[in-house]
């Protein structure tokens, strides 16, 4: 070939490494790695993340005052923890204790959904020139294994409208960004026949176009990839390199074994009826499937929480969503031996007001409660304290970096490692100032 | 060539009488292109920089069409194109795309993406966005002077802008979009201020004395305090503008006691106007013609548009000591002129793609072309989400009803969902990046089904055409050229095997599978 065949600069080079695009193999496009990776002896932890978009009542979930004015009507009950009592609206939880840490005392200052949304999911404070990735994109870019068929960050029915920003990989780049199911053209929650949502958890765009079948698509690809190999030949380009491996990548994916883990409707009726028929229960299920299949990091969005008015009847009615689905999800878990190794976080961006305002709680976020359980903690323990009125933190502050910092260690990352930012610096995964609670992580 | 010029003066002069300004001479346009020429080479001189070849027609037309009208050329534009025999016929394509409707509605994405980018991300502002981009194309309609423009935006009168948010979203053409996404906050509206129009990007120095560049912390608060007027009130969720007070000149360093003076980012004492907003006296002081800044900010931002990066890149980062100009007398130079005629951006359009520089090949030839700050080969870059969308629109035939916000969220349509999928505005285009479920929407989305496809269904039915001028035309529906004869021979060949032709679905079929490789390829995708 007589034209000089170009080369990325060094930097270019760096920029598609630090994307984590240059790592994927090059050599064809019906490689199957993922098979020999899968049966890796040495199985890494994964994180399932319970967002409850809207700021959850730690009052009427985790942290009740049934004696004091502020309490509301529900009741506590015990737990199988001594001393640990939770909302009367849990009750298959309660069974969970000892495989639960309960924070009581987040203390986070950010009360504006936007803003403390992306505070929580990202460990920073919005607004300066750095896109911060979330907690799922820089966990999974440390627990994936760089040969996977499907992404290591999936993300199931977010209510990603209050900040976008805050659920895309930021400096991360776009391998890092989440697959997105259960989200319907608007961006919210798809409208699902009662009872059967599986359709609505498919990954978009998956599966061919019904007139093509497999024949033709093959063709369609190999034509594809004369043509990419003729261009890239040609001109050389940070953008175009993204543009094939992210295809690449795709036809894997829509290829694997691994994406029928998407397909529900291979779990036995019962199962599915345990987690609950709604896109959060089958969303825990799908989970399940996905940390089977080697996905480190999902998260499943139960919105509804920003409970101004009707907090008492609404919040009876999510638990009755939640309370199955996480119980189930720890049992099922449980039953497989994968829970050890899978920790499961809950929170949202902030709590709500001690005091009752009308029919309703307002946004707190001066001490308020998120739960860790399964894997990597040592359960059974209640950290923080609120005053008897809710109002105040007697005991153990916690910021998020603390939280954050405390998922890291116990899904065996340390929270001082630095990525590579947008702006040439490079960021922790946690910032430096974080305390981690120590005394929670096995 | 005579009668065209001719009707450009006449048709200048009764646009001055209208109280539109009149295209800036041919002349000034001419010698700024040989300016940027001359910079351009001298350097490659200077650095043995070998050139790419001159970009074919094909290169071009394509390229001028995504960067003047937001979208591919059609089959008809692009066989109109290659049978011109006019010498001068790039530079006509170039007034014709400027006048044309397409190019208001392209640089109303571009300076929306660039001014507000929170319409992605913040749901107030994606409410506020139709107003801000109607005020945007009656700007841009009118080929406002980019520093009245400038001034709009940032004396925009606080009062009567209502307490009422939602008399906000549904008021008329007002950028006040741009103040609610900045939340209405000093610090905010500093930053964008000073990014956006004067190239500085002194938002680091918020918190801290800027760790590479030389700005600190008082500085940055110094240039916020123009903004410490503006009153804020908060609804819920929403915040609206709630006026001004005219006679705030300084502000308290959040954190700290300490209470400083409204200055500019030059250092200089502001001379304050009584009972006149703070942000007057700053918008007379960035737009003078004189300020080192905005002049430069403005063409390097441009300059980025077209070639991929800035003079200075980047483009936000062009004061503070970091960066260097790889041209800096052209910079000079072309700021100068920028400032002495109007501050018209449509005589940097008009010089930029005039100039050999734009119309090189990206065809990598030679290694000294790949350092891109000497501008030696057009480098390769990515589209906006709309360019992408309107592209594929134009190429398979594809109409939907349009809606009035395509960004907000509750507004489903095939294009809104497509624009908020491939949002990239936040990466430099150089180096645009896809993910997996973009791949997917391309491979297997709507857009490409193309069962439905009017573009492939007439060429199917067409009876006057054969297999090769049908492969023709698919290429020029979609990379605007036509095939290599190996490509034409391979496609011809996947048309006639096995009987194929025989049945009219299969053929149909035949043509989509080709027709979806071209559509799904790095060449369509890519702006080259």
């Amino acid at each position: 070939m007589s034209r000089s065949s170009p080369s990325l600069s060094r930097r270019e080079w760096l920029t598609l490494s630090a994307a984590g695009v240059v790592g994927y193999s090059v050599s064809g496009w019906l490689e199957n790695l993922a098979a020999a990776a899968a049966k890796s002896p040495d199985r890494k932890r994964a994180c399932i993340l319970l967002w409850m978009a809207g700021g959850p009542s730690q009052m009427d979930t985790f942290d009740l005052k049934p004696g004091h004015a502020n309490g509301g009507p529900y009741k506590e009950i015990a737990t199988s923890v001594p001393g640990m009592k939770i909302s009367e609206h849990l009750p298959k939880l309660a069974a969970h204790a000892k495989d639960m840490v309960l924070v009581r005392s987040m203390n986070t200052k950010e009360a504006d959904h936007g803003r403390a949304t992306y505070f929580l999911r990202t460990g920073r404070v919005p607004g300066g020139p750095i896109q911060y990735p979330p907690l799922g994109s820089f966990v999974s870019k440390e627990l994936e294994h760089p040969d996977a068929e499907l992404p290591g960050f999936v993300s199931i029915a977010p209510f990603r409208f209050l900040n976008t920003a805050a659920y895309s990989p930021g400096f991360l780049g776009p391998r890092y960004a989440p697959l997105i199911v259960g989200e319907n053209a608007n961006g919210f929650r798809p409208q699902q026949a009662e009872g059967d949502v599986a359709q609505a958890l498919r990954v978009q765009d998956i599966d061919l176009p019904s007139d093509v079948n497999a024949k033709r698509s093959e063709a369609r690809l190999q034509m594809l990839e004369e043509m990419e190999q003729e261009f890239l030949a040609q001109h050389s380009s940070i953008a175009a390199e993204s543009h094939r491996t992210a295809y690449r990548r795709a036809v894997t994916m829509m290829r694997s074994s691994a994406v029928k883990a998407f397909n529900l409707d291979e779990e036995p009726p019962k199962l599915r009826d345990a987690y609950g028929r709604n896109l959060f229960g089958q969303g825990c299920l799908l989970a399940r499937r996905l940390v089977e299949r080697g996905v480190p990091f999902i998260e499943i969005t139960l919105d509804g929480w920003d409970t101004h008015q009707q907090n008492f009847e609404q919040v009876k009615r999510l638990s009755s969503t939640l309370d199955p689905a996480w119980a189930t999800l720890m049992t099922d878990l449980k039953d497989r031996g994968l829970l050890d190794s899978t920790l499961i976080v809950w929170m949202g961006e902030f709590g709500r007001t001690p005091r009752i305002n009308g029919t309703g709680r307002d946004h707190w976020a001066a001490g308020w409660s998120t739960v860790l359980s399964g894997g990597g903690i040592k359960g059974g323990q209640v950290i923080g304290k609120t005053s008897a009125d809710g109002t105040a933190i007697e005991d153990r502050k916690v910021e998020v970096a603390d939280l954050l910092g405390t998922i890291c260690l116990a899904l065996g990352l340390d929270p001082r490692k630095q990525n590579q930012s947008n702006v040439g610096r490079p960021i922790r995964l946690v910032e430096p100032t974080a305390k981690p609670i120590t005394e929670v992580v096995a | 060539m005579v009668p065209f010029r001719f009707l450009l003066i006449l048709g200048g002069s009764l646009l001055v009488g209208s109280g539109v300004r009149a295209a800036t001479p041919d002349k000034v346009v001419s010698a700024l292109t040989a300016t940027i020429d001359r910079h351009l080479a001298a350097a490659w001189e200077a650095n043995k920089v070998q050139p790419a070849p001159p970009a074919g027609d094909a290169e071009f037309l394509r390229r001028v069409y995504l960067d003047l009208a937001g979208r591919i050329p059609s089959v008809a534009e692009a066989r109109a194109f290659f049978d011109d025999k006019r010498p001068d016929k790039r530079q006509r394509l170039v007034e014709q795309l400027l006048e044309g409707p397409r190019y208001v509605t392209h640089f109303t994405n571009v300076w929306r993406s660039l001014l507000l980018p929170e319409a992605m991300s913040n749901f107030q502002t994606s409410f506020l966005a139709p107003g801000f981009e109607s005020w945007l194309r009656a700007k841009l309609q009118q080929n406002t002077p980019y520093d009245a423009m400038v001034r709009e935006i940032v004396t925009l009168p606080m009062d009567g802008q209502g307490r009422n948010p939602y008399a906000q979203m549904n008021g008329g053409p007002t950028p006040i979009a741009f103040y609610v996404a900045k939340d209405l906050k000093a610090e905010n509206l500093a930053a964008a201020v000073s990014r956006l129009f004067l190239g500085v990007k002194i938002e680091c120095a918020q918190c801290h004395n800027h760790p590479f560049a030389a700005w600190r912390r008082d500085q940055f608060w110094s240039f916020a305090a123009f903004f410490a007027g503006l009153q804020r009130q908060v609804n819920g969720d929403f915040v609206a503008a709630n006026g001004e007070r005219a006679d705030r000149r300084e502000l308290t360093i959040p954190g700290s006691e300490r209470v400083v003076q409204a200055a500019f980012l030059d250092g200089i004492q502001p001379k304050w106007k009584y009972n006149t907003s703070a942000r007057v006296t700053l918008a007379e002081w960035m737009t003078r013609r004189d300020n080192p800044y905005f002049a430069r900010a403005a063409v390097n931002r441009l300059w980025g548009y077209f070639f991929g990066s800035g003079i200075i890149d980047p483009v936000d980062e062009m004061a503070g000591g970091e960066h260097e100009a790889s041209h800096p007398a052209l910079l000079d130079d072309l700021a100068r002129q920028f400032a002495e005629h109007n501050f018209d951006l449509k005589l940097l359009i008009r010089a930029f793609t005039a100039s050999r520089a734009y119309q090189l090949s990206s065809l990598a030839t030679h290694k000294s072309q790949d350092d891109p700050r000497q501008f030696a080969r057009m480098p390769l870059r990515g589209l906006s989400a709309e360019q992408l969308f309107d592209s594929i629109a134009q190429a398979t035939g594809y109409r939907e009803e349009p809606i009035p916000n395509p960004r907000f969220f509750g507004n489903p349509t095939t294009r809104s969902r497509f624009l908020t999928q491939f949002a990239n505005a936040s990466d430099k285009p150089t180096e645009v990046q896809t993910s997996i479920l973009q791949a997917l929407s391309l491979m297997n989305g709507p857009l490409t089904d193309l069962r439905y496809s009017e573009t492939l269904q007439a060429l199917v039915d067409a009876p006057f055409m054969d297999n090769t001028e049908r492969i023709e035309t698919i290429f020029l529906a979609t990379l605007s050229r036509k095939p290599t004869p190996r490509e034409l021979a391979n496609m011809v060949g996947y048309l006639e095997k096995d009987g194929v032709s025989a049945d009219k679905e299969n053929y149909h079929r035949a043509l989509a599978d080709l027709f979806w490789v071209l559509l799904n390829s790095g060449e369509f995708f890519l702006n080259h």
